[in-house]
């Protein structure tokens, strides 16, 4: 077998680290450096996406407060039943705030608007029980806004006032359709 | 074969050195206290540095390093089996109580012997040679200055190199010119090492024997001597130890090829070192101060975890990227599966906002009524609808009356317009009969009004709860009196100006 002088010895010594450094590098190095690149693109996402929803904490408190002051949850409200539910409320209330609950009357909703249908209401009572009513009315757990007041005087008794309220009952998901397109 | 390095012995009288078939032998010259004159050294430096010249090797060769016995102490320790770096602590104390000198003066070099159990107890076997370390430096600064790194063992030891395996008790005895070397080895480990007061020249006279004899005085257990002599000095030194030690000793000639450079001790150390277990014991090497500064295991140690950090540090962020990105990724996809829930909560506040600026103020502007109501009025009939379209119908006891109604209303801030439509005077001619319309102003300014009874108003509702309901000042229709408010009925806010801590309802902007 040839004598290898040390010469060569050290050239294949060089060699042999450089090429270990050359596989290092390709075969770890590279690959390490891929799984990095991509590690940063994700937190840089999820970056963004905290930033997003950073503000959504105060949005959902805001939301959480006013649900709580209007006793219902949008989101919940079924679209079939909600009307009907909201005059049984209506005239559930008025009993209790000792007003003689006349004719009530539902008309359907008019399409320009976000509104599912208005119902007019008349009733008889005292004032304190018809300034109640028109208190209690936007806490009955659905999204009812007055549309007009009548108030005339009852000519059946004494301190007994007779009101006539047309009510309408707002569409959240006709909101939720026109929020859509506006996004 | 290329051989590893350089061998050298330094005797007395001479050093000798081997670099594969070369060899060079050079005479020492000593003064008195057996120190090397400097004659001597620059003459050994020159020579040795001629040698190398002419000898093909590396730079910074290893140079083996065989001295003669004299002023060498053997020693045989025993110490507790302890931790690495206790251990070295150990062995200086122990060094300090066995040698007259402390361990920084001498130079010194140990081998285990193994290890054994006293009362349960592990103990380590240590054979331990020393010599002043003026010595070792002296020949160190000599082979240093030629470029070599020199290692140094006892030539003694070295010269077991040139014999075969042998497993009963011998001895060496190496005849010089001046003085003879002795050691005696016990399974294969010296026991003992003698310098012997017998030279070449002496080997005729049988007192010497009988002197040695006494000088050993009967710890040579061996009974197998090799002699290192020539032939005739062989035969010599067998009768005369025959003589002095009777037939308890078995005289074997230890034969090998001389020439320069070639000695027994030279060629065993040569040997040894070839064979890759040299079962020699080095003295600590004085010369290369940085490298043992290095190789000690403090730095060493540092060095390691440094290394580790650093190699941590640069790793770290890819360990990271491989370990959480799973993590990430899974937490992330849930999120964005989540993002859904953001479009509805939009939807929902801006719903609800929607819900509570759309609530038209029907309390506040009844309240504003009944307060700014004179006395004696009387309101027929009364319809509002969000748009914030008013019109009020009623009857007041004079013109004077309806303006001060009118200034009032617009007073409170809360109306943009008051408009009297019609007053027309009763059939009786006791009272106008007026129409009234007004308008709101919009929902952003009468946001920022304060409307709502005062405190004393509020007290005095309450005082009023016991007496029975009266028509609202000046007619309005029974039960329309601002004491008969229902609680928590009362709208938002306060007239300007009027500040309450009573209970009341405040709007939020």
């Amino acid at each position: 077998m040839p004598t290898i002088s040390d010469r060569e010895k050290r050239l294949i010594r060089y060699s042999a680290i450089g090429i270990t450094i050359y596989l290092a590098l390709f075969f770890i190095w590279r690959p390490l450096q891929r799984r990095r690149a991509e590690y940063r693109q994700l937190v840089t996402e999820a970056q963004d996406l905290r930033n997003k929803i950073l503000p959504y904490a105060t949005r959902a408190e805001t939301v959480q407060a006013l649900m709580e002051k209007f006793q219902f949850d949008p989101a919940q409200l079924d679209k079939a039943t909600v009307v009907g539910e909201a005059s049984a409320a209506l005239q559930k209330a008025a009993m209790s705030s000792g007003i003689q609950v006349g004719p009530v009357r539902e008309s359907p909703s008019r399409s320009s608007g976000k509104e599912l249908a208005s119902v007019q209401f008349e009733g008889v009572g005292p004032v304190p029980a018809v300034m109640s009513l028109l208190q209690r009315i936007e806490t009955l757990g659905f999204p009812l806004i007055i549309d007009s007041v009548q108030i005339t005087p009852e000519k059946t008794g004494p301190g007994r006032v007779k009101m006539n309220l047309t009510i309408v009952i707002l569409d959240f998901e006709q909101w939720k359709k026109e929020d859509k397109s506006r996004a | 074969m290329n051989s590893p390095g350089i061998y050298l012995e330094i005797t007395r009288t001479s050093l000798k050195a081997l670099h594969d078939d070369n060899g060079l032998e050079v005479p020492l010259e000593r003064a008195p206290n057996g120190r090397l004159t400097d004659p001597a050294k620059q003459k050994v430096a020159a020579s040795l540095q001629e040698f190398l010249a002419s000898t093909p090797r590396q730079s910074h060769s290893r140079a083996y390093c065989a001295i003669d016995a004299r002023g060498v102490s053997l020693r045989r320790l025993t110490l507790p089996s302890v931790g690495k770096e206790e251990f070295q602590k150990l062995l200086r104390m122990q060094i300090e109580s066995e040698f007259p000198l402390s361990p920084d003066e001498l130079a010194w070099g140990y081998r285990s012997l193994g290890e054994t159990r006293v009362n349960g107890a592990a103990r380590q076997e240590l054979l331990v040679i020393a010599v002043k370390k003026e010595v070792i430096d002296e020949y160190t600064a000599i082979v240093s200055g030629c470029g070599l790194n020199p290692e140094f063992t006892l030539a003694a030891m070295a010269r077991r190199g040139v014999l075969p395996a042998f497993e009963s008790n011998f001895a060496i005895l190496e005849i010089g010119s001046e003085s003879s070397e002795w050691i005696s080895f016990e399974q294969n480990f010296p026991t003992q090492i003698r310098t012997l007061a017998l030279a070449e020249k002496q080997l005729s006279k049988t007192e010497n024997f009988a002197a040695i004899s006494r000088t050993l005085n009967g710890s040579a257990s061996a009974k197998k001597w090799f002699i290192a002599a020539s032939d005739a000095d062989f035969n010599a030194v067998s009768i005369g130890l025959t003589e002095s030690f009777g037939h308890g000793v078995d005289c074997e000639p230890l034969k090998t090829n001389v020439g320069p450079g070639r000695s027994t001790a030279i060629l065993g150390l040569k040997k040894s070192i070839e064979s890759g277990e040299p079962k020699l014991i080095f003295f600590e090497s004085q010369a290369p101060v940085e490298k043992r500064k290095l190789s000690s295991p403090a730095p060493k140690k540092w060095a390691v975890i440094a290394t580790a950090l650093l190699i941590g540090l640069v790793l770290l962020p890819y360990a990271e990227a491989l370990l959480l990105r799973p993590l990430l990724a899974k937490k992330l996809t849930s999120l964005k599966k989540d993002q859904g829930r953001l479009a509805i909560i939009d939807q929902e506040l801006g719903f609800l906002q929607q819900l509570k600026q759309s609530q038209p103020p029907y309390l506040d502007s009844l309240y504003l009524f009944a307060k700014s109501a004179p006395s004696g009025a009387k309101i027929e009939s009364l319809t509002m609808n969000r748009k914030g379209d008013v019109s009020l119908r009623g009857t007041l006891r004079n013109a004077d009356q309806v303006a001060e109604f009118r200034n009032k209303l617009i007073a409170s801030g809360f109306f943009s317009s008051v408009t009297v439509e019609d007053q027309s005077p009763t059939p009786d001619k006791q009272k106008l009969n007026v129409r009234i319309s007004a308008q709101w102003k919009p929902a952003n300014v009468l946001q920022t009004l304060k409307i709502g009874p005062t405190a004393e108003e509020i007290e005095k509702a309450k005082n009023k709860k016991d007496v029975p309901p009266m028509g609202m000042p000046g007619g309005l229709p029974p039960g329309f009196s601002g004491g008969a408010m229902p609680p928590g009925a009362m709208p938002a806010g306060l007239p300007p100006g009027v500040r309450i801590s009573s209970p009341r309802i405040e709007r939020k902007p």
